[in-house]
């Protein structure tokens, strides 16, 4: 009971923040009640999704400061464990989602405690490297259909099927998604007052202050790298059954992992809002460019240029993001 | 016997190519601690100069090497005083960030100005030819020539790092920068070399592999990823250290000879199920992450 008014009790924001807050998921929910194209539909499905991501790897990356870029192995994991157990034993996606979150978080331990041995740099590239790793194995491996991928076919499971999540229309996954998204949030917002919460951001001021006040920094970051996969994995799963055709080529590469800890970081990290703000404008920017410049003018690139820029841009000039510049202007008009 | 030879032979020369593809980002790191997610692109960069070069004037493709190595070098010291130099400032994530930025864009140029598809050489005089030495051991006569002219360049590397007034300021500034400012070395300008060396070497490179190697814009992260390994292999920051860790990075890509070996001399079908070959660049993610586990200054390291 203590937990659940405790992660939601957002009082210590200003009230402004608040105010944008609930705006914001005032439209959420009603956004579909819209006239809305199918376009913007699946741009706003990716924007959830991305932003569940990024509170993910909010809590390593920005609370406790470890650059982690090989998020997408998780999203590989959780996206094949139910697409397997859909295709082979026809297990539903409520069942199969804990197991893949079981499987994910089990992985992460594994790795996690000799990459905990790293740091900076270091610890970024072998994140990178595992990743790769697992990539590659999948790519080979028969059992879940190896380079080819596996697809779940919609004609056997009639829609709308809630328990194995197969919908014909994207209305369906935009609110089981954003239920998904309200609880993050809410969770995010009890683990930043957690003890867990408290010992991470100071191992990330200093790490050897940290150990020295007994804090047990490997153990704090090893927990907290789990619990960023296990977010990341339950929407791999929730992917699997909204794309409906996997392959470890679009649930692995480097750039989902690379996307999700750009966003954090645009946005803010280390913030509650940060990952949101940031999957909210690099999402649509990201699609409606590709529709616009790369798909209709023909220029094939041209988009990811443009993204590029501004990425160049904001980690040259402004590296903490929109967040760091609304507290800057904050902090400017209490003086 | 004759698959173990040649597997060796590949992985040697191939070995001598990659380690003066790693050679700049080991100098770029060792300068500046800032992680060239861009590497591979400028290497790409590299190999369509050279293809670009000897296809337009019909020279020779080796000799097209000291055009790449100037517009790598130019490239280089470019982004430093366009773009690294502001990222210097910020925290680790923005610089891992920008360079990954800086390669996105690289590679998406040169997708807008090239095209997708796959290029290749398909003139000179040693394409096609090679060299049987012997064993069953046969050497394209392009690899042995990129090896040769790889290790040519490495020396040279070395030479200037170790016995010119610029190279030991270039040291200096990597071993400490803060006391280099004080004996009067312009650090900003040791940069900015550093990035010309680094973009000039792997463009040197990348014109030496596009002799055997088809290019395309997508092929750069592969090459980044084998140069994180050997220069963690080598340990971040030393010049020697990359060229033995290229050795034995080029042994690791040889793996799935080294399988078919075994699998023909025991006579073990299940290792001929396995599909080594699809496999061949996880060797090197998976030796990168064992050996930073186990050893993180890498072989011949002195940052830690």
């Amino acid at each position: 009971m203590e937990t659940i008014k405790n992660a939601l009790d957002f009082s210590d924001f200003p009230r402004l923040d608040l105010i944008i807050a609930v705006l914001v998921l005032a439209f959420l929910l009603l956004f579909p009640l819209f006239p809305f194209s199918a376009f913007a539909m699946a741009t706003m499905i990716q924007f959830l999704m991305f932003s569940i991501y990024g509170m993910g790897w909010n809590t390593i990356g920005g609370y406790g400061g470890q650059v982690d870029l090989g998020k997408a192995q998780y999203v590989g994991i959780g996206a094949y464990t139910t697409a397997v157990m859909l295709i082979r034993w026809d297990i539903p996606f409520w069942v199969s989602m804990p197991i893949g979150v079981c499987f994910a978080v089990g992985w992460s331990f594994i790795i996690g405690y000799p990459l905990f041995r790293l740091k900076g740099h270091y610890f970024a590239i072998a994140t990178i490297a595992t990743s790769l790793v697992l990539k590659d194995l999948f790519e080979v491996w028969d059992f879940v259909g190896a380079a080819r991928g596996l697809e779940i076919s919609p004609i056997k499971y009639p829609p709308p099927d809630f328990l194995r999540l197969i919908f014909k229309e994207d209305i369906y996954y935009y609110y089981v998604l954003l239920g998904f998204f309200i609880i993050g949030i809410a969770y995010i917002n009890w683990f930043r007052k957690s003890r867990l919460g408290f010992h991470l951001r100071c191992i990330k001021d200093n790490e050897e202050v940290a150990q020295s006040l007994g804090v047990n920094v490997r153990w704090a970051k090893v927990k907290t790298y789990a619990i960023a996969t296990a977010f990341v994995s339950v929407v791999g799963s929730f992917h699997a059954c909204y794309i409906k055709a996997i392959e470890p080529e679009d649930t692995m590469s480097l750039s989902i992992s690379i996307l999700i800890a750009l966003m954090a970081m645009l946005g803010g990290a280390g913030s509650l809002w940060g990952p949101i703000i940031g999957a909210g404008i690099l999402i649509p920017l990201k699609s409606y460019l590709k529709e616009w410049l790369g798909a209709s003018a023909g220029l094939v690139g041209i988009d990811l240029i443009i993204y590029a820029l501004i990425i160049m841009l904001v980690s040259a000039f402004e590296p903490r993001g929109i967040w760091g510049i609304i507290e800057k202007a904050r902090r400017r008009k209490r003086k | 016997m004759d698959i173990l030879l040649s597997s060796i032979v590949a992985g040697l020369l191939f070995g001598m190519v990659l380690a003066i593809v790693a050679l700049g980002l080991t100098i770029i790191f060792g300068v500046m601690d800032i992680i060239n997610f861009a590497h591979g692109e400028f290497l790409m960069i590299g190999m369509y100069t050279g293809l670009l070069t000897a296809q337009a004037t019909g020279l020779e493709p080796l000799l097209t090497l000291p055009v790449a190595a100037a517009v790598g070098f130019l490239l280089g010291v470019l982004c430093y005083y366009g773009f690294i130099k502001f990222l210097l400032r910020g925290p680790m994530i923005a610089q891992l960030l920008g360079t990954f930025g800086l390669m996105l864009f690289l590679r998406n140029l040169a997708l807008l100005i090239f095209g997708s598809e796959d290029r290749a050489l398909h003139h000179g005089v040693l394409v096609g030819k090679s060299f049987d030495v012997g064993m069953g051991v046969i050497i394209p006569a392009t690899k042995l020539a990129a090896a040769g002219l790889s290790i040519l360049a490495f020396w040279g590397v070395w030479v200037l790092m170790n016995r010119t007034k610029v190279g030991k300021a270039l040291t200096a500034t990597a071993l400490n920068a803060q006391g280099a400012r004080y004996m009067g070395i312009s650090t900003e300008r040791m940069n900015a070399l550093a990035w010309g060396i680094g973009g000039g070497t792997v463009t040197v490179a990348g014109a030496l592999i596009v002799n055997f190697w088809s290019v395309n814009p997508f092929m750069g992260l592969l090459f980044t990823m084998i140069a994180f390994a050997i220069v963690a292999l080598g340990g971040f920051g030393s010049v020697p250290g990359a060229f033995f860790a290229g050795l034995v990075v080029g042994m690791i890509t040889e793996i799935p000879g080294f399988w078919d070996f075994m699998t023909y001399t025991f006579n073990l079908d299940w290792m001929a199920n396995v599909p080594m070959t699809s496999l061949k660049y996880m060797w090197v993610y998976l030796a990168y992450f064992v050996i930073m586990v186990l050893r993180p200054r890498g072989l011949f390291g002195w940052k830690q």
